[in-house]
């Protein structure tokens, strides 16, 4: 048998292009609809994220709004920097910590369930004024002072309040 | 010389006697181990090098005899006479005005790794560096006991129970 020959024994039959009845369009058809639930899902996963991103930013909102309350152990950072967000507080005045004792407060708070101590005198001068100093369980001392000219005895802030009950023991 | 331990025991006498009594819970016993650390310091033979030194000295040692006494055969077989340990805030005498007995009570209550720091940090007013230098801890974990401390209170004022 020549070379030729067996070439051509070998020869793969020629592909049948034979069309089955309706099976494109079946193709078609779920394709179609694949695409449809595909962008079904899409939108329900957009909600769902939107949804979540809404309920993390109500609950950032509210925690922002009870530290707006309390007003303490609020620190803000900027490059370089660690500013007392307190300070920005129009009553309240971030200054040096003096570590005053028990003994030389006014006023003392412990709170030990809350994890903070908060020690209080009453500053001589003129101007009615209170020094707080506020010692935290994770070993930060922060001080202010407290402007009590401009304190409402409605005041819901830690400090402010704190800053009466000084202004009254002392 | 007698006058150097008259000022001595006179400066710290009242902060020993109440961590004394912090650990003891017992008037008589907290003043047996307020006695036992001054004797203790005036023994003492390695020099004290400051004032901080002197306290931190004097604290821990305190706490020591508190703990030994504790620990004893003898003090575990019996009872203290006439003293009642749920009143026993009513006899540490702060020199500020504790309004809360009831949160004191509670610390009273807790076992001793977190008693000693949360009695030093909040009621004796030292900073985290101190304590750990007095209970030869590190600083994170004196942080870690007044965490957990903290929670163990919290669980004895609503539940009653540490």
């Amino acid at each position: 048998m020549g070379i030729q020959e067996v070439q051509n024994q070998s020869q793969a039959p020629a592909y049948q292009k034979k069309k089955k009845a309706g099976r494109a369009e079946g193709f078609q058809e779920s394709f179609l609809q694949n695409l449809k639930n595909r962008d079904r899902a899409k939108q329900a996963d957009t909600a769902v994220e939107t949804e979540a991103k809404q309920a993390v930013a109500d609950t950032q909102t509210e925690v922002k709004t009870k530290v707006d309350k309390v007003g303490m152990g609020r620190i803000g950072t900027a490059p370089g920097i660690r500013v007392n967000a307190a300070a920005m507080q129009k009553t309240l005045q971030a200054v040096e910590v003096r570590h005053m004792s028990y003994e030389e407060s006014d006023h003392v708070r412990i709170a030990v369930t809350e994890g903070y101590t908060l020690k209080g005198k009453r500053e001589e001068g003129e101007e009615a004024r209170v020094y707080v100093e506020a010692k935290y369980e994770d070993g930060r001392v922060e001080a202010y002072q407290v402007d009590m000219a401009k304190v409402t005895g409605q005041t819901a802030h830690v400090i402010e309040q704190f800053a009466l009950e000084t202004m009254q023991e002392a | 010389m007698e006058q150097k331990w008259g000022f001595l025991v006179e400066e710290y006498r009242a902060m020993l006697y109440r961590i004394a009594f912090s650990n003891m819970k017992n008037r008589a016993d907290a003043e047996d181990a307020v006695q036992e650390a001054f004797l203790r310091y005036m023994k003492e033979e390695k020099p004290i090098q400051n004032k901080e030194h002197e306290k931190a000295w004097l604290i821990r040692t305190t706490i020591h005899i508190c703990l030994d006494i504790l620990k004893s055969g003898w003090y575990q077989k019996t009872v203290p006479w006439n003293e009642s340990f749920e009143n026993a805030a009513k006899h540490i005498y702060l020199p500020y005005q504790v309004r809360d007995d009831e949160t004191l009570e509670a610390v009273l209550r807790l076992p001793v790794h977190y008693r000693n720091p949360i009695y030093l940090f909040y009621y004796e007013d030292y900073t985290i560096h101190e304590i750990a230098v007095i209970l030869n801890e590190k600083e994170g974990t004196i942080k870690t006991r007044l965490r957990r401390g903290r929670e163990e209170v919290k669980k004895i004022l609503t539940e009653g129970r540490p």
